[in-house]
């Protein structure tokens, strides 16, 4: 892909090299508690845009994608993130770290 | 997993690797327990290694390890939309002090070298906890599976969630750690070498503030490697929640910068990777170090020097791990791995560059979460530059000049700010 442009976030996660678990590693745990967030700066800090705006002030999460970084559950100012590791070995597989 | 072993290593990275081979090779039997697939595919770190601690280490490493290009050209730029103003250093030295490199094929490298003293290594387990008896660590816990060893020896990196679910870490918090975001740009060797004014095998090291994070904390990162750039931005995350802009946009931005554009032009993207960073230095430790029957080394215990334009995390690893694998034989000589015997490891920690240097730049972190080394600053340089260079009739001397450019600014907060910078950096 030509880098000479804006490059969508989707695309550039398609370079990695993934083994992709269906069974998210991390869970929003009170969606109520995101409605009512005002910061919500999971939107913003996310890396590979898991967290999205969703309908009625609400956050939507898709764990594919994951860079496994952690920002999420760091930033998230009511704790309200479930955060584990993908099972034995799945998730982002980087060659070029 | 089962068994029982002398030591367990939780996390296969360059503090892991480090204390399994040192251990293994004095006969202890060691098990490194990793999430990844293999060991290297989770790890991320911008670029670059400082090779002291393999001259001690693994003297043949110039040999061996997977070098990219060795760094003899320094950058360092503070950079607004249209301008820039750049230090460059270039030597024609070629003393081997530091190279860029891939961590996950340093990573690897360092396996094998674990693998060969003796060292065994279980890849694609995460480990849930630590097994904890009467006060004391006894083994590690993943699902329904528990292994035990003597003593338990934590290298799981920044995002320590086995030090947390444990109790011996606090939940990790924004004001410690930075995100960092890289992309891996396939170039033509010839390119890179013209591009940046390098010969064969030299390597740049560049780092950039202002602009690339939006006149936050934090800053962007190039490294040259043989045939790819690596490219990134780094943000603290104390200062995250005032970002106006996507941090995926932000190292998009960057590499869309007129600086920059035309340095990576024709480039094909490999990887897009994100990692966080220990800051703080020290005041990223966890309230212990060692404890009965552990010990934590690497960037889970907050060994990383972060000096603004010098960071260096592999050589705190590796020589962390190094002492911790001497801490240990010392505690085994005694016959005991309590808390008592492992103080051992942080007086050995003491007398090593890892407590010397961090206790060193103790204040160094206090100093770089100063918003105006970030905004103000970089386009002060730029504007009083732009200035002076714009002749058009009008006599402007320097002094002048600074004090039209620099708006908000007073020359006490300059004055102030430059002797905080240069006494604790």
């Amino acid at each position: 892909m030509s880098l000479d442009r804006k490059v969508p976030i989707e695309e550039r996660l398609n370079s990695n090299a993934w083994d992709v678990d269906q069974r998210p590693h991390i869970r929003i745990i009170d969606p109520e508690q995101c409605r009512r967030c005002d910061k919500k700066p999971c939107l913003y800090l996310c890396p590979a845009r898991c967290y999205t705006p969703g309908p009625d002030e609400t956050v939507l999460f898709s764990h594919a994608g994951c860079l496994e970084c952690g920002t999420c559950r760091v930033v998230c100012p009511e704790s309200n993130i479930e955060w584990n590791y993908p099972k034995s070995g799945f998730g982002v597989q980087y060659r070029f770290g | 997993m089962s068994g029982k072993f002398d030591v367990i290593v939780v996390g296969a990275g360059p503090a892991g690797l480090t204390a399994a081979q040192q251990l293994a090779n004095r006969g202890f039997k060691v098990l490194v327990v990793e999430r990844g697939k293999k060991p290297g595919s989770k790890n991320v770190f911008g670029g670059r290694i400082y090779a002291h601690v393999l001259d001690k280490l693994y003297p043949e490493y110039v040999k061996e390890a997977p070098v990219e290009r060795w760094v003899r050209r320094e950058r360092i730029t503070m950079m607004t939309e249209d301008s820039w103003t750049t230090i460059d250093f270039e030597t024609t030295k070629t003393e081997h002090r530091s190279f860029t490199a891939y961590l996950t094929n340093f990573v690897e490298w360092l396996d094998k070298k674990a693998e060969s003293a003796g060292a065994v290594v279980i890849p694609e387990i995460p480990i849930d906890s630590l097994v904890i008896r009467d006060g004391r660590v006894v083994g590690v816990r993943a699902g329904n599976d528990e292994v035990y060893g003597d003593v338990v020896v934590i290298a799981e990196g920044i995002n320590r969630l086995v030090l947390e679910r444990s109790g011996l870490a606090p939940k990790l918090s924004p004001e410690i750690v930075a995100l960092g975001v890289k992309e891996v740009i396939k170039l033509d060797r010839n390119a890179i070498n013209e591009r940046f004014g390098l010969d064969e095998d030299e390597g740049l090291a560049w780092v950039l503030a202002g602009y690339p994070t939006h006149y936050l904390p934090g800053g962007a990162f190039i490294y040259t490697n043989k045939e790819t750039i690596t490219l990134g931005v780094v943000l603290y995350l104390s200062h995250g929640y005032q970002l106006d802009t996507p941090v995926h946009e932000l190292v998009e931005e960057f590499r869309l910068h007129p600086l920059i554009k035309r340095l990576i032009k024709g480039g094909q993207l490999l990887e897009y990777s994100a990692h966080l960073t220990p800051v703080a230095g020290l005041n990223a430790s966890p309230p212990n170090l060692y404890g009965n029957g552990y010990l934590v080394i690497g960037d889970a215990a907050g060994f990383l020097l972060h000096l603004g334009i010098i960071i260096r995390g592999v050589d705190f690893a590796m020589e962390s791990g190094r002492v911790a694998a001497e801490a240990i034989t010392k505690a085994h000589d005694v016959g005991k791995y309590d808390a008592e015997t492992l103080s051992i490891y942080g007086k050995l920690l003491e007398e090593s560059f890892v407590l010397r240097e961090l206790r060193a730049f103790r204040n160094a972190h206090k100093v770089l979460i100063e918003p105006r080394l970030y905004s103000d600053y970089v386009r002060l340089i730029n504007k009083v530059l732009a200035r002076y260079f714009d002749v058009d009739g009008t006599p402007r001397r320097l002094g002048s000049t600074l004090l039209e450019a620099k708006g908000n600014v007073t020359l006490m907060d300059l004055a102030r700010d430059a002797i905080r910078v240069v006494m604790n950096l």
